[in-house]
This record gives C-alpha cells, structure tokens and sequence, in this order.
C-alpha cells in the first residue's frame, strides 16, 4: 500500500500551513496593486505551486507508481493550455469594438 | 490449494503481483498497482479538471473582450475568502486523518473525522452562500451588472463558484453516504479512501478558483 511509505500527520499539517502561507502571499501580492497582467500571472504561478503540492501529497500521487502520474497528467495539461488557443479570439472582440 | 490459488501464488512469486484473483477470477494485476475503485475516481478528476479548465477559461476569455469589468470584491469578501479557503485547506487534513484511520481499522477515529470533513464542507458551503447573498443584495446578478458595467462578471461568478459550490455539497452527501456504509461494514478503507481522493480534487479546485475569481476581482 501507498500508505506504508506516507508521511506522519504532522507533516501534513506542516503543508496545511505552507499551503496557508501561498494564499497569504496571493492577497499581499493583490493590495501591492500590480498590473493586471503581473498579477495574473504570479496568482497563477502560486496556484500551481499550490496545486503541485495537492496533487503530490495530499492526493498520494508521490507514494504511487509513476505510471499513474505519467498517464493522467501530461495529457490533462495538455488539454488544458490548449484550451489557450481561444484567447487571440477575446483580444479580437476586444480591438473590434468601436469604443474602448 | 487449487489451480486457480496456484496460479496467484506462483504469479506473484515469479513476476511480483502480476496475477490476482477477484470473483473467482484470475486477473492480471492492474500496471498503476491501485485499487478500481480508485482508479475510476481519477478517471472522474480527469474529466472534472476539464470541466472546471473550461469554465475558467470562458472566463478569461470573456473578461479580455470586455472592457469595462466588474470588480466588487472589497477587504470583508475576501477575508472571508481566505476564511473559505482555510476551512476547506483544514477540511482536507481531516479527511487525510479519516483515511489514516480507516487503513489503521480504527473505526470511531474514522467516523469522528469524517464527521468534521462533513462539517467543514457543511461551513465552506454556509460561507460560500453568504457571499453570493451578500453580491444578489448589492444587485449583482447572473445577467445584470449594478454599476452599469459588462453584465459577464455575474454570469461567470456565479457559474464557477455554483459549479464549485455543487461539488463541495455532492461531496458532503457522498461523504455521508461513505460514512454510513462504513459504520455499517458494507463499505472498507478502500471507498473512504476513493471519497477522500475526491474531497482533496475540490481543494484544488478551489486553489485556483479563489485567486481567480476573488482576487483579480478585488477592488
């Protein structure tokens, strides 16, 4: 079983907080009032951060086989920042519009 | 011991656990070496992660064509956005605990934590609504923008954060449900396992949810 090599209880917590800790960060970085740009793209880099740490700890993917990671997220990830491909179209709405 | 059992035993002995039996059948062991159950819960988060991918992204694409866009977040919102956040983060934790015990055969520990993830989820949802209450009293709605602004913002808060809110209450009454076959023996450490797997997704969900949603939207 994964379990036999999972970390103790207070690990986790320990990861509880830091996980606490990246939200915290994501708020100060929104009131520092960044461009919009900036700003998406550091919240978005945390989030994956945060999401990495989901994925590998608190959803055991680190204690099972790698197969399981190798099937599922390379093809998941790839589905998704394809789904990138619609953006050009929304800059297009938005250089079409008469007023700005 | 008959064939089939010799079959297991001298499978597992040979090529590590190449063979099981299940039903009275022998099997080749599935290569990601997890439970079913389990594998089909990733299936499902596959799938969901799309879902979610896709509502995020028709939001992104609706907020760069639309040049006047709603941010009515304040201080208080998104306190009680990073409260949400920290009950539902906590709310993990118990879940691991459940799991733990459950694999330990610790029964009262098991349903005692599952109990709180319950709760916890029963608080994010009581959260989460007040906020939408709090948003509908000031006039914002899924087609209407009270400061005169583009009308999208509603439409696709409110469906992200439904969508989201929808998982945590089904995953709320699925986690009774395992509960309650649990304590009854019908149900092993393998479906409150599968259950947790499922509440840990929504976590993550909400990880880019919160940024996306509350603070780009935060004035």
């Amino acid at each position: 079983m994964s379990s036999n090599r999972d970390l103790t209880m207070s690990s986790y917590v320990g990861i509880g907080i830091g996980l606490m800790a990246i939200v915290g960060v994501e708020v100060i970085l929104t009131y520092l009032h960044l461009p919009a740009r900036s700003l998406l793209f550091s919240l978005l880099c945390l989030a994956s951060l945060e999401g990495f740490v989901a994925i590998m700890y608190l959803m055991h993917v680190k204690y099972e086989r790698p197969i399981l990671f190798w099937t599922i997220f390379p093809a998941t990830l790839f589905v998704l920042v394809f789904l990138c491909y619609l953006f050009p179209d929304a800059y297009r709405m938005f250089n079409m519009r008469l007023l700005k | 011991m008959n064939h089939r059992e010799m079959a297991v035993v001298a499978g597992n002995a040979v090529a590590g656990e190449t063979l099981r039996e299940e039903n009275g059948i022998v099997m080749e062991a599935s290569p990601y070496g997890i439970d079913k159950k389990k594998l089909g819960m990733w299936v499902f988060i596959v799938a969901d992660a799309c879902t979610f991918g896709a509502f995020l992204f028709a939001y992104g694409y609706m907020r760069i064509g639309t040049p006047v866009w709603g941010t009515p977040f304040g201080l208080s919102s998104i306190i009680n956005g990073v409260v949400m956040t920290a009950v539902l983060l906590a709310s993990s934790l118990t879940m691991l605990a459940a799991v733990r015990a459950s694999q330990a055969d610790k029964k009262d520990s098991a349903m005692k934590w599952l109990g709180v993830t319950m709760l916890l989820g029963a608080v994010f949802a009581g959260l989460h609504l007040r906020e939408w209450f709090k948003l509908i009293g000031e006039g914002w709605r899924l087609f209407y923008n009270p400061t005169g602004g583009a009308a999208q913002f509603g439409a696709t808060f409110f469906s992200v954060t439904g969508l989201h809110l929808s998982h945590v209450v089904t995953g709320v009454i699925a986690l009774a449900f395992v509960a309650r076959g649990y304590n009854q023996g019908r149900y092993d450490q393998s479906h409150v396992e599968t259950a947790g797997l499922y509440w840990h997704f929504v976590d993550l969900v909400w990880m880019f949810v919160f940024p996306l949603m509350y603070l780009m939207n935060a004035h």
